[in-house]
């Protein structure tokens, strides 16, 4: 089994919940942020192996728990069934389920300190996505940040606390290139995808879109992450290996749908 | 006495966790800031803070530290309390209206999310990992009760036991924990911050049973809500278990629940009409009182203070809660 299967299957023993999962949508594990995420802890050689297992459990935990409460109905339908409301209750639930978890298994292996940058990070998040809600974005390039600043923070916070900034940029930029590319072969995981919100925002002063908006945009994000890449000191080269993996596989992907029309 | 008179002593410390709560609370958006703060302006007992403090009392007292407690413990009762109105579509709380009412169910998910999340940045400045460790199974232990409270709905086969373990989770454990995170950080031995733990639980599980008498006793004007609206929701409280002991009773209730969408308050009048003949309502406050009992007991071995007379006092005031 590799070790990125082990950690899944703890996290699903973890969040496990008869009821829950009789009910609701299990929760969508999400490979790309699993896989950096355990690259940047299992490098970090001053962690035992059960710090390292919770660190990762933990942080996908909360995106679990924020990605669960997302699920919830901006509204309450008039015509709201009873399983559409029995699934409104229980995803708030969930989440409150999966956030009370997280601390709960970082305060068993004492570390108080993660639980504190996760609860910044969850704070920031929720700043953020206020923002979104109220559409309180002049620009298309906002929006992209906003975006990638909800998509990243916990990642980008996990890395800063166990090895500084330096990979602050790649991480963030690569999830957005990341989510751009599911965008487009239309893996959206549930959510509506960037240039849909963006154009219901309708707030499109400055951004044009062009013939195909989304392969210019991963184009940039590709060139982004690449530049970020090549800064990234040599003592990361596992983590810089990784990405340039998914980088070339993406790149791959891209010449493959061109070609194809 | 009312309760507030109790702890009137402690006004100064309070004001001080008042304050503090506010602080925490700052968001940079204005509409997450705003709510936030609405719903700490709305009242409340502050009874989490208040044990905290009477806990903290019974050690060796310092406020700096105790503070912290106190207002992680109110800012996770507060942000329960905003995604608690989601899940309960309510429109009002403490008669003023919910965020959810107001800003809509995903403004309510980000502030409960963001008011915890403030609550844990707080908490976390306090390195004892005990703190951590208990705060944090019961925070687990309390959504666990949540969903089985929505799983138990309507179950009327239920049992005394799944009624208990649920205003356990529900109830009795954030007052116990209260009660116990006072009484560490103030420096009491294990044995003390026990007594106190079971204290807090005891009087949490009186306190819930007699919220679920006075649900049927009270006037929807003293309630805020319908009299019956537990058990309309499909919460089958302890006055219902113990009333279906009674065959007339468990028969009309089934015969009236057969199809819970088209009962009315023509059919709960019935129904409490009905349940109010029973011994239910007698046998639930002698609950009551054996919970408050064992509290009263759990602090027999502490040392005469002021604040474990206050305790004491909040134990008699809650037992003799009739509205």
């Amino acid at each position: 089994m590799t070790e990125i299967q082990h950690i899944r299957n703890l996290l699903e023993d973890k969040i496990h919940n008869e009821y829950l999962e009789r009910h609701i949508q299990k929760p969508i594990i999400h490979e790309g942020k699993l896989q950096i995420l355990a690259e940047l802890v299992f490098s970090c050689d001053s962690l035992s192996i059960i710090q390292k297992e919770r660190f990762v459990i933990t942080t996908m935990m909360v995106q679990m728990a924020l990605d669960t409460h997302d699920l919830v109905p901006i509204g309450n339908e008039e015509n709201e069934t009873k399983e559409e409301k029995l699934s409104k209750q229980l995803n708030v639930l969930a989440g409150d389920y999966y956030s009370g978890l997280y601390y709960y298994l970082l305060s068993e292996i004492e570390d108080v300190e993660l639980i504190h940058t996760l609860a910044i990070a969850i704070k920031n998040i929720n700043e953020y996505k206020m923002k979104l809600y109220y559409k309180e974005i002049e620009t298309f390039e906002t929006f992209m940040d906003v975006t990638k600043q909800i998509d990243s923070m916990l990642l980008v916070r996990v890395a800063r606390f166990l090895h500084g900034d330096e990979l602050n940029q790649v991480i963030s930029d690569w999830l957005l290139t990341e989510r751009l590319v599911h965008e487009k072969i239309g893996a959206t995981a549930n959510r509506t995808p960037l240039l849909v919100q963006w154009k219901e925002m309708n707030i499109d002063t400055s951004y044009k879109t062009g013939l195909n908006p989304i392969d210019s945009l991963i184009e940039k994000q590709l060139d982004k992450v690449d530049k970020a890449l090549s800064q990234v000191p040599g003592k990361y080269a596992a983590f810089q290996s990784l990405i340039r993996k998914k980088l070339e596989n993406m790149s791959f992907y891209q010449s493959s749908i061109v070609e194809e029309g | 006495m009312r309760l507030p008179k109790m702890y009137s002593f402690l006004k100064k410390d309070l004001d001080l966790i008042e304050s503090a709560l506010h602080q925490s609370i700052q968001a940079e958006h204005p509409v997450l800031r705003n709510a936030s703060v609405a719903l700490l302006d709305a009242g409340g007992k502050r009874i989490r803070p208040v044990f905290v403090l009477l806990a903290g009392q019974i050690g060796n007292y310092n406020i700096e530290r105790i503070q912290k407690i106190a207002v992680t413990l109110e800012l996770i009762h507060m942000a329960t309390l905003v995604h608690d109105d989601v899940i309960d579509e309510a429109e009002l709380r403490r008669g003023k209206p919910t965020i959810k009412s107001v800003y809509g169910n995903r403004v309510a998910m980000y502030t409960g999310d963001y008011i915890l999340a403030r609550a844990l940045e707080v908490v976390t400045s306090i390195k004892d990992v005990q703190v951590h460790q208990l705060l944090s199974k019961t925070l687990v232990e309390v959504s666990i009760g949540e969903v089985e409270q929505i799983k138990d709905k309507f179950k009327w086969d239920q049992t005394l036991r799944d009624y208990l373990r649920r205003i356990k989770r529900k109830t009795a454990l954030l007052i116990a924990t209260s009660c116990k995170l006072g009484a560490i950080a103030s420096g009491l031995s294990e044995r003390d911050a026990g007594k106190l733990y079971r204290y807090g639980y005891y009087i949490g599980m009186s306190y819930q049973i007699i919220d679920d008498i006075l649900d049927f006793t009270s006037s929807a004007k003293e309630l805020g809500k319908p009299a019956g609206n537990d058990l309309l929701q499909g919460n089958i409280t302890l006055p219902v278990l113990y009333a279906m002991r009674d065959q007339s009773f468990y028969k009309l209730l089934r015969e009236i629940f057969a199809n819970p969408s088209t009962v009315g308050d023509q059919e709960m009048q019935q129904i409490i009409s009905e349940l109010k003949k029973t011994q239910a309502i007698k046998q639930a406050y002698e609950t009551s009182d054996l919970y408050l009992q064992k509290a009263l007991k759990s602090l027999d071995s502490l040392p005469a203070s002021k604040a474990k007379q206050t305790l004491q006092d909040i134990a008699k005031y809650i037992g003799k809660r009739r509205s």
